[in-house]
Formats: C-alpha cells, sequence, structure tokens
C-alpha cells in the first residue's frame, strides 16, 4: 500500500438545513467532500439526497420559496452567502442530471457553447479545448467525424457523455452527479461509471444514486441519508461490508419496510 | 433481524444455515466415530468414517454453489454480503475437518492389527476430546451469532497447540523404547497433528463468526498468552 | 367474466359507438358540402387572369391582383408588427413572469382577446384610429390585424416555451448561463418548430378576416400600394361581390374564397409538419 495523500476537504457541509415552502427537507446536515475523491449519496427516495446536492450548486436559486441555512464552504468560502456570485459558483461546481440534457444544437456547439461564455479564444484553440473535453468524456472517438450534428441525434449513453463533456469542458473543481446512469442501459452505465473513476484524479466528485452496487462500485466515500438526515457517512468499503447504523444496514441489505 | 422486502432471500440464506448446521454436525460425528474407530481399534467404524465423507463433499459442494448463486442473484451486501462470505468459509473448514477425521479412520484401519501399547492414546484422546468440544462451542456460536463465544474458542486454541506438543514428546519417547512402535506411532503422530488441524479450522471458524457478527476481523497472530508452545498443559 | 356483465357492456359501447361515429359523419358531411361546393364553384372561374388583372366593373373582363396584393401586403404587415409583440410577451409571460399573479391576468386577457368577435376589433380601430384620420386605410386594417395575431402568437409562445423540459433550464443554469443568453440561445431554438407555428396559426387566422378590414381598410376596386388609403383585399372582394347581384362578380367571389381557404390549408398543414417534426426530436 502506498501512502495516502492527506485529505482535503474540497467542501465542508455544516449544520445545513434546507425548506421546501414551510416544509423541512434537510435537517442539520454536517459532511465534508474530499477533493479528488468520490463521495456517493444513498437513501430511499425523498431522503433529500438530490436536494443537498442541488444545494451545493444552488440550483434551487432557480424556484421561489426554497431556502437553505446554514454553512456551506468551498475552499473556505460560504457559498450560501448572498453575496456570492452564482454564475460564478457554476462554474466551479458543475451538474449532470438524470436525463440526458444535450443543448439543441450541434456536438461541437454543445460544448464549445459552454467555453466561450468564461473564456475568449481562438478557433483552434477552441477545437483543442473540445475535443479535450470529449476526449475526457470517452467520446471522441465515437463522435469525431460528426462534430457538426445535432446533440439530439446521439443515443442515450452518448448524450449524457455529451453533458459530462459539457461540464467538464468549462474546467470546474467539483461535478455533481445526479443518477447520471439510471437512464441508461448496463453498458452505457458502465462506461459512464467507468468516467467517473478517470474523472476523479482531477474533479472532487458527488454522485447521487438509486443503485447501491453502483454506489459501492464508483465511490470512495458513501454518505446514507433518510428522512432529511444523514444517518451515516464513512469508507464506502466500510459502509457495505460492515455499516455501523441499523438503518444503514436495513437500507443496503433491503429491510427496509 | 428484521425480514428481507423479497422473502425469497431470506429462504436462501436460511437454507444456507441449514447446510452449514447439517454439515457441522456430519464433521462433528465423523470425527468423534473416526477417534472411537482408532481407540477401539474398530475398521468397521473406521470404515463407516471413510464412506460419509463424500456427502459432507457433496454438502459443502451445493452450499458453495447456493452461495454463489445468491451473490449473482441478490448481490448481497453488508450483513448478508458477510452472512455468504462466512457460509462459504465455514463449509470449506468443515469439508476439511471432514478430511482430517476421514485421515484418522484410515489410519485406524492400518494399525488395527499393529497396536501395543493402548497407553499411547490416552493423550491423543485427551486433544481429540478438546478438538470435538472447540468445534462444538465454535459451531454454537455461529448457529447464535455469538461474537463472545467465538472469541473465546479462538483464545482457546493454544491449549490444542500445547497438548499436541505434549503427545509429540511421549510418542518420541515410546519410539526410543522400542523401535517396533515406530511404524504404528508415526501413524499416531499423524493423527494427533489431523487433531490439532481440526483445531486450527475451528478457530478459522471462529474468527469467521467474529467477523460475521461484528464485520471485524481479528488479528492474523493470537495472544500467546495462555497455552503457549510449552504452557501449563506441557 | 360473468356472461350478462359482458353482454351489457358489448351492448354499451355499441350505442356509443354507433353514437359517436354518427356525430363524426355529421359534421364531416357539412365540412365536404361545403368544400364541395367551394370547390366545384370556384374552380369554374380558376384561369390566369385572376392573378393578373383587377377586379372590373360589374359587366367587363377581370381578375383578383388588387385584392391578393392588398391582403399580402395588410397579412404580412399585421405579422411583422402583432407576431414580435405577441412573442415578446410570450417570453415574459413563460420565463419571467412565471406563476406571477401579473401573468396570470395577463394571460386570462389574452385569452378573452383571442375568442374576441373580430368585428370588435374592426370596429375599435375604427373608434380609436379611423375617426380620427377621417379615412379608411390599409394601415388601420394593418393594426387591426396585428391586434388579432398578438394573442395567437402570445398563447404559442408562452405554451411553447413552457414545453421546453425544465431539466434543460436547470442544465443550462447549472452551466452558469444567463436566463437571457439561456432565452435566446437554447429556449427559443429548443422551441422553433413550435413558435413557427404559432406564428403560421396566426397568419392562417388573421388572412380570411373580413370584419375587421370592413371598418378599417375598407377595399379599393383600383391597384393601390399606398397603405394610408382604402385599399383592396380578399375578404372584402369576396363579401363585396358575393352580395353583388351580378353573375360574374359573384363567380370572382366564389374562386377568392377557394384561394384563400387553399393558402389557409397549405399554412395550417405547414404548421402540422413543422410541429410534429419539432415533437419528434
Amino acid at each position: 500500500m502506498t501512502a495516502e495523500p492527506a485529505l482535503v476537504q474540497k467542501v465542508t457541509i455544516r449544520d445545513l438545513k434546507f425548506f421546501y415552502g414551510d416544509s423541512l427537507a434537510l435537517k442539520s446536515i454536517n459532511l465534508p467532500l474530499y477533493e479528488r475523491k468520490v463521495t456517493a449519496f444513498i437513501g430511499p427516495s425523498g431522503c433529500g439526497k438530490s436536494t443537498l446536492l442541488r444545494v451545493l450548486n444552488r440550483m434551487y436559486d432557480l424556484y421561489p420559496r426554497q431556502r437553505a441555512e446554514g454553512e456551506v464552504l468551498l475552499d473556505g468560502d460560504d457559498i450560501l452567502a448572498p453575496t456570492t456570485d452564482i454564475n460564478l459558483l457554476r462554474s466551479r461546481i458543475g451538474m449532470v442530471f438524470q436525463k440526458p440534457t444535450p443543448f439543441p444544437m450541434s456536438i461541437y456547439d454543445n460544448i464549445a457553447f459552454g467555453i466561450k461564455l468564461y473564456e475568449r479564444l481562438s478557433k483552434a484553440e477552441l477545437d483543442n479545448r473540445v475535443e479535450g473535453a470529449l476526449r475526457s468524456a470517452a467520446l471522441w472517438d465515437e463522435v469525431k467525424d460528426k462534430l457538426k450534428s445535432s446533440g439530439l441525434s446521439l443515443s442515450g449513453g452518448q448524450q449524457q457523455r455529451l453533458c459530462i463533456a459539457r461540464t467538464v469542458a468549462i474546467q470546474p473543481e467539483v461535478i455533481l452527479l445526479d443518477e447520471p446512469a439510471s437512464a441508461l442501459d448496463p453498458i452505457s452505465t458502465a462506461k459512464i461509471e467507468e468516467l467517473i473513476d478517470e474523472l476523479s484524479s482531477r474533479y472532487t466528485i458527488a454522485v447521487v444514486t438509486h443503485n447501491m452496487q453502483q454506489a459501492a462500485r464508483v465511490s470512495d466515500y458513501t454518505a446514507f441519508m433518510y428522512l432529511g438526515s444523514l444517518i451515516e457517512f464513512g469508507e464506502t468499503p466500510k459502509i457495505f461490508t460492515a455499516p455501523q447504523q441499523k438503518q444503514t444496514q436495513d437500507y443496503i441489505t433491503g429491510r427496509f419496510g | 433481524m428484521a425480514e428481507h422486502i423479497v422473502r425469497s432471500f431470506d429462504n436462501e440464506l436460511e437454507v444456507l444455515g441449514r447446510s452449514i448446521a447439517e454439515m457441522g454436525g456430519l464433521a462433528e460425528k465423523m470425527l468423534s466415530d473416526a477417534m472411537e474407530a482408532l481407540s477401539r481399534l474398530d475398521t468397521d467404524l473406521a470404515q463407516h468414517v471413510v464412506a460419509t465423507d463424500p456427502r459432507l463433499d457433496a454438502l459443502q459442494r451445493t452450499i458453495e454453489e447456493q452461495a454463489i448463486l445468491t451473490i449473482a442473484r441478490r448481490q448481497p451486501m453488508a450483513v448478508d454480503l458477510r452472512e455468504i462470505v462466512a457460509a462459504i468459509r465455514v463449509s470449506g473448514d468443515l469439508e476439511r475437518v471432514g478430511d482430517l477425521a476421514k485421515n484418522i479412520a484410515k489410519r485406524a484401519m492400518k494399525i488395527a492389527g499393529e497396536v501395543r501399547m493402548p497407553r499411547a492414546l490416552i493423550g491423543l484422546r485427551h486433544m481429540s476430546d478438546m478438538a470435538a468440544l472447540q468445534l462444538k462451542d465454535v459451531l454454537d456460536a455461529y448457529a447464535q451469532r455469538d461474537e463472545a463465544r467465538a472469541r473465546a474458542v479462538w483464545l482457546r486454541d493454544g491449549d490444542l497447540d500445547a497438548l499436541d506438543d505434549s503427545v509429540f514428546r511421549d510418542l518420541l519417547t515410546f519410539m526410543m523404547e522400542d523401535p517396533r512402535n515406530i511404524s504404528f506411532c508415526t501413524h499416531l503422530l499423524f493423527c494427533s497433528k489431523n487433531i490439532e488441524r481440526v483445531g486450527d479450522h475451528a478457530t478459522n471458524i471462529a474468527e469467521t463468526v467474529v467477523y460475521l457478527v461484528s464485520g471485524n476481523t481479528l488479528p492474523t497472530e493470537r495472544p500467546k498468552g495462555r497455552g503457549g508452545l510449552r504452557g501449563d498443559l506441557g | 367474466m360473468n356472461r350478462s356483465l359482458r353482454t351489457r357492456r358489448q351492448l354499451s359501447s355499441l350505442v356509443m359507438m354507433t353514437l359517436s361515429v354518427g356525430a363524426t359523419l355529421f359534421g364531416l358531411g357539412f365540412l365536404a358540402m361545403i368544400l364541395g361546393t367551394l370547390i366545384f364553384e370556384g374552380l369554374a372561374g380558376l384561369k390566369l387572369s385572376i392573378f393578373t388583372q383587377m377586379t372590373p366593373p360589374p359587366g367587363s373582363k377581370g381578375g383578383l391582383l388588387n385584392a391578393i396584393a392588398g391582403s399580402l401586403v395588410m397579412t404580412t404587415g399585421g405579422v411583422v408588427i402583432g407576431a414580435p409583440i405577441g412573442m415578446l410577451a410570450g417570453i415574459y409571460m413563460a420565463e419571467y413572469g412565471h406563476g406571477t399573479r401579473f401573468t396570470i391576468i395577463v394571460r386570462f386577457i389574452n385569452d378573452i382577446l383571442l375568442s374576441a368577435p373580430s368585428i370588435i376589433i374592426g370596429l375599435f380601430v375604427y373608434e380609436i384610429y379611423v375617426a380620427e384620420v377621417h379615412h379608411f386605410s390599409g394601415v388601420a386594417g394593418i393594426i387591426a390585424l396585428a391586434i388579432m395575431v398578438v394573442p395567437v402568437v402570445v398563447r404559442t409562445t408562452e405554451d411553447m416555451l413552457l414545453l421546453v423540459p425544465g431539466t434543460l433550464k436547470e442544465a443550462a443554469a447549472a452551466m452558469g448561463l444567463p436566463r437571457s443568453i439561456f432565452i435566446r440561445r437554447i429556449a427559443m431554438r429548443a422551441a422553433r418548430a413550435g413558435l413557427v407555428t404559432g406564428v403560421l396559426l396566426a397568419v392562417a387566422r388573421v388572412s380570411g378576416e373580413t370584419a375587421p378590414l370592413l371598418f378599417t381598410a375598407l377595399s379599393n376596386q383600383f391597384w393601390s400600394w399606398n397603405i394610408n388609403s382604402p385599399i383592396a383585399n380578399l375578404p372584402m372582394v369576396i363579401f363585396n361581390f358575393a352580395l353583388s347581384p351580378y353573375k360574374d362578380w359573384q363567380q370572382l367571389a366564389w374562386t377568392g374564397a377557394l384561394l384563400i381557404t387553399c393558402a389557409v390549408l397549405a399554412l395550417s398543414i405547414t404548421a402540422r409538419v413543422l410541429s410534429a417534426q419539432g415533437n419528434r426530436k
């Protein structure tokens, strides 16, 4: 075994509460996301795992009557502060959704679009960045001959990898994945999982999944949530072989009643 | 433990548990029969022990297949995963115990005509009683998911090792006394080694039970306080 | 299953089926009669001179050129003015004011406007414009048609933008895209087929309207590009000629009606095809 470099808390969640209108959806969550590690969130539907993910890039700002309390520190700065530049925040914390969401434009433009938003690049540089992003999403070989065709012409699995490429292209620091493979067939799922593995050497990753085996496969750390509370957080091997909490055990062994 | 949402999963685990219990009973019986055959030099009983072994092997194979199928079908996690891994490991240990008993029985048949010194068997008898007790204890610990009892078995193994040493010395003495003893004493030496190994398998099962119940693994080295190589029973 | 229960269900199914098929045939029958008459009467007068000659005085030869040209001018004018206004309003309602009380009220009023009798719109424009400048004109006609275009486009724009998946909006937001860029570059593009359909439907809706033109553009026997004076248009010509006692004018009215019907049909089919393509993506 080689010595692991010390863990750095890229994101620190402290006493986070979240409200939909008057109802409390997250009850005082405390949790770190370690730099260049994959953290999986598992739990039954409605446990708050997706909600938690959507707090991290302030996606909830799109909707009225949703609000968060507490602290979410990204490299020490509270992103919940009203002074946070949300668009800048979202360029640092990218997100990929359950359903592939390619923009209605060409494959090339899908990726170049985001880059052009933040940077002025020459055509050659832009081409390079697009290729790099597609390569890191393991999609380049499949699309290099049809960069001008619509992103919507790709298969579901390819569309999802296009979305990941699009997110990677703007060089975020953290990537949030909200059930990224739940709408995909097993082969596409395997490709996404392989991708997560590769990306984890460069990015801090948080992934919500309903598939426990997937969480066990892709993550370094696992958080089990239930009814808006964090029940257990720990190293993935530990959680899936010998969890400490009875609720965690019941859930991952399929004993929930 | 609450039941699984998928009830057939519970069934599969239950069947596994029952098969292990059956194997345990069979292995215990084989060991005691083999020792009985050895001390009475009863070739019929020894023959019976040898004839029982295939049943144990078949049971082990069934358990393994069942366990593999359950892993493939259910992708067990946490306690379920430990349960199935434990079943595979325990059945392996029990199958080895059966092999060792069979080996003792075979040696009993070989030396039936030439035993000259029944007292040479006393130490062995003592060892096998202790090994049988260890085996019974650890199987109970497995059945009841009793971590403390399993740990006790694990710690007691040193006693058996010490006893093995003293039997070894006794048999060596007999052989030096009269070279005609060498042949059957060598057989008895192997038997004592076999019994000592039964104890090792009981210890393995104890480790498995601790893992099954707590998820923790015991240290690779047992503390050498009690018993020990030259312990109080030596 | 119980036998009598099955018989009863089959019986009631038969009765309902007969009634619905009957009702459909009843409606389709009248439609067929209308179209049949129109095609029969209209085709009789369809010749090249329709597109090359002006509306004639009674008893002489002529065509519908000035009416066709006038209709094109006014419909184009109405859409060019009305469609952007409608789109902007629709964008506001779908993207910025979604769910607010203001939007709900605007939508309600828009729906009333959508179903308001077109003659009221004609009267309204007469009152605020024609009566003020003291003469009928193409401008007044364009204003009236634009007012009719707006609610159609508002409605389709809002509906089409609301159909753009929320996930797309979130995906754009997740990349840090400002809302304005999302609307212009992504939502409008995703809804493009629907938006074009809306405009085409608006064109179809206004191109056959007579009532709003009666009080605004009136009509003109002669060729005129001057939108500041009364201008000829197909609906009014049909209206006037059909009511006249002259056989040749009546014939021109039938042919004009056929032309409008064909144009509206073509627009509707185009709209259908476009929206079908939009849905397939």
